[in-house]
């Protein structure tokens, strides 16, 4: 989230868009309805299927699963023709003026497509050139700006030319939303492009797990934009994560292509050093100008003494992926389907359930050689080798299960959506010989480096150099200590004062340097364990406090806990303030330009160098992490510098009316096995012409493995079930309650019918689409059981990330 | 001592089951272990209240005027001002408390079953023991957490509620919180809306405020304490104990004439 | 009463004829067995005093017994019933209520406490106050068993209103049927008058004396027993 869960009560207006937060983050219904009720907000919930989140909104607007961009497109357009944005803060504060290269075309004029794309194989499926999608710039590379916003090349026309083609007629078509419906949530929702007013936008997978993921979160970004809510109370691009700590571990760098702090990993040819590294990834301008400090002190808290100045920090010690970086989940499973893969390690983690065409995954899962699994329950992942159906005797895998402490078994932080850092006591001990997962690493870990240094092989340096100093019983705070950040040696500053003296905590990632003089092992983490005052008096490690100070009343809480970065709670709050430097409103003052004390002062830290005027250069540039300091109408993805609606790669519909390209065509298509009972199958809407998606209910959790073992939780909800409109199980003469098969291109599964008023089918121009759901939680163990959802879901994902295209795809019911 | 209520806000309920949970959780009753529960095509679950669950939301989807709606309910024992459950329990193992809620002390139940059905909502549950003629029953329901309520404590569900749907405190402030929500929600298109249980049945401990009629929630519009019930505490049994002693005595006082009257040696 | 007779001087002979046979008597007190540990079992319910009783695992077992004598309490008649249907008839024809019940009823008070013998016309096997009793234990057990099943299997299954009307039905069947019974056990007891009951109850015989006076209708026949009835008025208004 840019904002806070507690933030959300400062909002005139909540547009949940792919989340439905009521269902699986129920504690932030307390700040929407704080917000309701002190403010007199309205909740808009845009979703397939009436949900929870749904009973309890002002309007409801229903679309099909996976036109989330004509809907925001539509919105756009309407902003734009009704003269609803916040002119000066998209003028000041976002890139709409920017002049954009002659050569760049869009869409509209390219039929679907942007310039420069590569299509090798002629699949329709390929790659971007993305050399015209820059600005236009001065010989000393500032871009050229047209304040009038009118020059035809302005970021600003082209936004405006891009949506033209999304009117409301055809947003309702593709969508299956009445028009009056559509236009009722943009009035509503352009009511926060006031001054006075702010709107946050939430959302989760509902908009991520999509072949267009990146670009539905980009039209968010984009609207907040227009309208001027980033950076203001209430406002904001909010994503809610879908568990506990998946904040922290994405923190953590934990995806194919990170290290920790949202930091590229080293990539084999195009950074054979550290200067290269340095080189190529260090933007000019903007806040990640720094990266060098921040790389380097990673090194330096990995290897310790070991990395120096003279071996470049020890930058050959780690490990390069592969350019680009590929072994994202999908990618993974495909190798290891092909034999590729000799060992899997899945820490808290079901593939066998989670995994999109989970048959599929649960094959490749035997092509393994030896598999170790952390986990707390005896899940399907633990035992897919007896699997129903599967007989032991033919799986060659060698399994070892790690029995895992749970999270209240243990001590540690969590980081919530906000960015929110909290210390967790250990309130239970683990049951049996089950440990803390850091325990079992680290036991891993010191036998690794006793292993290696007893028979060192080729190049055991790495391991054996190895800093790993937190004791034979891992103690959480030394490490967390290290994600902190640390001197290594003493720091002074010019005039020879001493700034830090060696193994002092830092309170900012400000003080890291590239020189080895400092360690961190989060650049982003830096302050959240350094002594801080919780407001009251009382000196204690950051994200240890509980203060209760709240100045302002916006529920920042600044003493409670530690929200990276620097305890920034929201972030980009210089474009809280006008250019000037003076709040938008007085409703919405967050921060401002003290001109007496000569720097940057209010209810929250900074995002900003506190010192710069409004009148210094950059002074008015509130996004600091991007090279223009200038928020992004017009930004380049892997499939476009501006979002476009293309359908799921399995869809009913057989014409795009935006263009004549149906699906993204700068996503990966795997074709593993096609044709095969086990593959890469893709379905059409002959065969399979409903709409399915899939979700999550309250009760459950994820694949299952935290809660179908447990008889409370299992009760509420104690089987596999489908959810669909009465009209569809009237066609297949479904009663309420009977079994059905839904069945998909990749597998076929029974559970029980829902039929329920809260899908209703979608009416197009010229047919009817029918959408149903299903949660994803079940599996056979445990005691709440049911067939994988997954086994129906295909292995195709987003142009970006390639986070998998779960929330829509095709499939046919009938009864059992 | 001041009443104390139980204010359930169903405008705000997003039928999460933390509460349903919570419950179990406190009161260590089972789940599915016990109850076997399977989808017969909804959420609800369990279908009813039973021994091991004293809270349960009910769903309920409802084309009002206004558009779709999903009304949830958080049933429970209602804690009625004129507790008929209490009143005919022969062993006080039910008991209505000075703060006006209805306990019950497990250890004194004898499993009668007469609590389940004087309840005007059908509330307590038997459990169950030992097949149909030897059974052991012990009535269970809801007691507003007696044991966290006792030491000034909110009951469990209350504490847990993440969309803060539930309020524990003085009868008095709960009805009035409970109307000026009701009169929010009629400025927000809410016509239906009202609070329910604040006189009947003597005024009920737990009171919800409601976006639609009781009716649509399946709730009594105008529930009443069992006129049978009356009629047998206070008629029936009182006259009954009347008319035994009064034959005893009678019959003895009888005695006393005849056998003066009547000599033995007379009679044939 | 020893010197009494003494002083009478005559011999007290009496001479017995057979008036119940076995099954009736063995009914009797398989009635009695069963219905007592009923009442107390039940009656823990009732009485504030028995509470403890009513309570925790102590009321358990009293719901166990009330129930396991109860289903005796059912199949016992219900037996009978099966086993000897034309007797069971005939039974339950004795007891049927005839206008001449209507003299026991103007008699009664005047007879059972003043002693007023000679009014009181001529009666049957079972006198109307027998029969009464016999006709209120017959209606209690149909109540009772109805009420008492409705109570034990119904919950569920009738509504919850007719279960409760079964509550009052089952307790005001006690009250009637417990009244009965005290009024019952005195005359077997303690009357003066009645005192052959007991003892036919017990041995199936009674004094002919005793069976002259009070079941002149079943010793004589009713025919001679009316005959001799209006004689005894006769005189009686003749010496009055």
């Amino acid at each position: 989230m840019t904002n806070t869960w507690v933030d959300l009560k400062n909002a005139d207006v909540i547009l949940v868009d792919g989340s439905n937060c009521a269902e699986n983050h129920p504690a932030s219904m307390t700040w929407i309805n704080k917000a309701k009720d002190e403010r007199g907000a309205k909740l808009i919930v845009v979703d397939p299927r009436f949900t929870r989140t749904a009973s309890q909104a002002d309007l409801f607007v229903a679309i099909r699963s996976g036109t989330d961009i004509p809907f925001f497109g539509g919105m756009m357009k309407y902003l734009i023709d009704n003269q609803l944005i916040q002119k000066e803060y998209v003028l000041h504060y976002t890139n709409a003026a920017n002049l954009i290269d002659p050569g760049f075309k869009g869409p509209a004029n390219l039929d679907g497509l942007f310039s420069g794309f590569v299509d090798d194989d002629g699949d329709g499926f390929g790659k971007y050139d993305q050399g015209t999608w820059k600005y236009q710039t001065d010989p000393q590379g500032n871009p050229l700006r047209d304040e009038t916003l009118k020059n035809p090349q302005c970021v600003f026309q082209i936004l405006r030319r891009h949506y033209a083609r999304y009117t409301l007629k055809t947003v309702s078509d593709i969508t299956g939303c009445p028009q009056d419906k559509l236009e009722a949530a943009y009035k509503l929702y352009a009511t926060t492009g006031a001054r006075n007013k702010s709107g946050t936008i939430l959302y989760a997978m509902g908009q991520t797990q999509h072949t267009v993921g990146s670009q539905n979160v980009r039209c968010m970004a984009m609207i907040q934009l227009l309208l001027g809510n980033v950076g203001l109370p209430g406002g904001g691009v909010n994503a809610l994560r879908g568990e506990s700590n998946v904040q922290g571990s994405t923190d953590q760098g934990v995806l194919a292509h990170l290290v920790p702090g949202y930091i590229g990993i080293p990539r084999a040819g195009d950074h054979p050093t550290l200067a290269a590294y340095n080189e190529k990834e260090t933007p000019k301008t903007s806040y990640w100008s720094n990266k060098p400090k921040f790389f380097v002190s990673l090194l330096k808290a990995w290897w310790g003494d070991h990395a120096t100045a003279e071996n470049q920090f020890a930058y050959d010690y780690l490990p390069k992926v592969e350019s680009p970086a590929k072994h994202y989940w999908m990618a993974l499973f495909e190798d290891m389907y092909a034999g590729k893969i000799q060992g899997l390690w899945a820490m808290g983690q079901n593939p066998a359930v989670s995994g999109p065409n989970a048959r599929l995954e649960r094959e490749a899962l035997k092509k393994l050689k030896w598999m170790v699994v952390q986990e707390l329950f005896d899940t399907e992942t633990c035992s897919f080798w007896r699997a129903p159906g599967v007989k032991p005797a033919d799986v060659k895998t060698e399994v070892f299960i790690l029995p895992a402490a749970d999270a209240m078994e243990k001590e540690g932080s969590i980081v919530t959506s906000g960015r929110l850092i909290q210390w967790r006591t250990k309130v239970a001990d683990p049951p049996g010989i089950a440990l803390p997962d850091h325990q079992i690493l680290n036991l891993i870990a010191l036998k690794l480096k006793a292993l290696y240094a007893a028979a060192p092989g080729p190049f055991a340096d790495p391991i054996v150099h190895l800093n790993w100093d937190y004791g034979k019983e891992l103690s959480v705070e030394k490490v967390a200590q290290e994600l902190n950040g640390y001197a290594t040696a003493v720091i002074k500053d010019p005039q020879g004062n001493i700034l830090a003296n060696k193994g002092d905590l830092f309170k900012t990632f400000a003080m890291l340097q590239a020189d080895g003089s400092t360690a961190c092992g989060c650049w982003i983490y830096g302050g959240y364990f350094a002594p801080a005052d919780d407001g009251a008096g009382k000196i204690m490690p950051a994200s240890k406090r509980r203060g209760q100070k709240d100045p302002g009343g916006l529920g920042l809480y600044p003493f409670w806990g530690f929200a990276w970065p620097a305890n920034r709670r929201i972030i980009y709050n210089r474009a809280s303030a006008d250019p000037n430097g003076k709040p938008w409103s007085e409703d919405k003052k967050l921060i401002w330009w003290d001109e007496a004390q000569k720097k940057w002062t209010g209810y929250d830290i900074p995002d900003f160098v506190p010192t710069r005027a409004p009148s210094d250069p950059g002074g008015k540039d509130p996004f600091i992490m991007r090279v223009d300091g200038r928020g992004g109408l017009f930004a380049s993805l892997s499939d476009g510098p501006l979002p476009e609606h293309y359908e799921p790669v399995e869809t009913p519909v057989t014409k795009n009316p935006f263009s004549s390209r149906l699906h993204n065509p700068a996503i990966q298509v795997w074709k593993t096995d096609q044709g095969k009972s086990i593959g890469d199958n893709l379905g059409k809407t002959d065969k399979f012409p409903i709409v399915a998606t899939t979700y999550r209910v309250c009760e459950h959790w994820q694949a299952g493995g935290m809660s179908r073992w447990l008889g409370w939780l299992t009760e509420c909800h104690p089987q596999m079930f489908v959810e669909m409109s009465k009209e569809l199980a009237a066609e297949k003469g479904i009663r309420n309650g009977d079994r059905v098969k839904v069945s998909s291109a990749r597998g076929e599964i029974t559970m029980a019918a829902v039929v329920t008023g809260r899908f209703k089918p979608f009416k197009m121009e010229n047919k009817t689409i029918h959408q149903i759901g299903m949660p994803w939680h079940f599996g056979w163990g445990g005691l709440a059981t049911g067939d994988v959802a997954n086994d129906l879901t295909p292995h195709v994902g987003d142009a970006n990330t390639t986070i998998p295209e779960y929330k829509a795809f095709l499939v046919d019911i009938k009864k059992a | 001592m001041a009443r104390k209520a139980m204010l359930i806000d169903e405008s705000k309920c997003t039928a999460c089951r933390g509460c349903q949970v919570a419950c179990k959780q406190w009161n260590e009753l089972t789940g599915w272990e016990y109850s076997k529960t399977v989808n017969t095509g909804s959420y609800e679950n369990p279908p009813n209240l039973t021994p091991q669950t004293w809270t349960r939301i009910r769903f309920n989807e409802y084309e009002s005027r206004q558009g779709f709606r999903w009304l949830f309910l958080k049933e429970g024992c209602m804690h009625c001002g004129e507790a008929a459950c209490a009143d005919v329990c022969p062993t006080k193992a039910l008991k209505k408390q000075a703060d006006g809620r209805v306990t019950v002390e497990p250890d004194l139940c004898n499993g009668c079953g007469y609590c389940s059905q004087f309840c005007p909502f059908g509330i307590p549950r038997l459990e169950m023991a030992g097949g149909v003629i030897m059974s052991k029953a012990k009535a269970s329901k809801c007691t507003f957490c007696q044991d966290r309520t006792d030491n000034g404590l909110s009951p469990s569900c209350v504490k847990t509620c993440p969309a803060q749907a539930l309020f524990w405190g003085d009868r008095g402030q709960m009805i009035a919180a409970g109307k000026k929500r009701v009169e929010t929600l009629k400025t927000r298109g809410f016509t239906e809306a009202n609070l329910y249980g604040e006189a009947a049945v003597g005024g009920l401990g737990r009171l919800y405020v409601l976006i639609e009629k009781p009716e649509t929630y399946g709730l009594p519009a105008d529930p009443q304490y069992p006129a049978v019930a009356m009629m047998w505490q206070n008629i029936v049994q009182p006259l009954g104990k009347i008319a035994i002693g009064g034959t005893v005595l009678g019959t003895f006082l009888a005695w006393l004439i005849i056998r003066r009257n009547i000599k033995m040696e007379e009679v044939e | 009463m020893n010197g009494q007779i003494q002083e009478a001087g005559h011999v007290f002979q009496i001479r017995w004829i057979p008036k119940y046979t076995f099954v009736e008597r063995l009914l009797h007190w398989v009635n009695t067995a069963i219905f007592i540990p009923l009442v107390v079992t039940g009656l823990v319910l009732y009485l504030d005093a028995l509470k403890p009783l009513a309570q925790g695992d102590a009321g358990q077992w009293m719901r166990l017994v009330h129930r396991l004598v109860a289903i005796l309490f059912i199949a016992v008649p219900v037996i009978y019933g099966i086993l000897q249907p034309r007797r069971l008839w005939m039974h339950l024809k004795e007891f049927a209520f005839e206008k001449e019940d209507l003299g026991w009823l103007k008699n009664a008070f005047g007879y059972y406490v003043w002693g007023k013998h000679d009014a009181m016309p001529p009666q049957g096997r079972f006198n109307t106050g027998e029969k009464i009793n016999a006709v209120v234990m017959i209606i209690s057990w149909i109540l009772f068993v109805v009420s008492g099943l409705i109570m034990w299997y119904g919950k569920g299954i009738v509504s919850a209103e007719l279960f409760r009307w079964m509550v009052v039905l089952h307790d005001l069947t006690m009250i009637l049927a417990v009244c009965m019974l005290i009024v019952h056990l005195f005359l077997a007891v303690a009357h003066p008058l009645m005192w052959a009951a007991l003892v036919s109850m017990r041995f199936g015989v009674t004094s002919a004396t005793y069976a002259a006076e009070h079941h002149a209708k079943w010793y004589y026949g009713p025919k001679r027993a009316m005959e001799l009835y209006e004689a005894k008025k006769k005189n009686q208004r003749h010496s009055a």
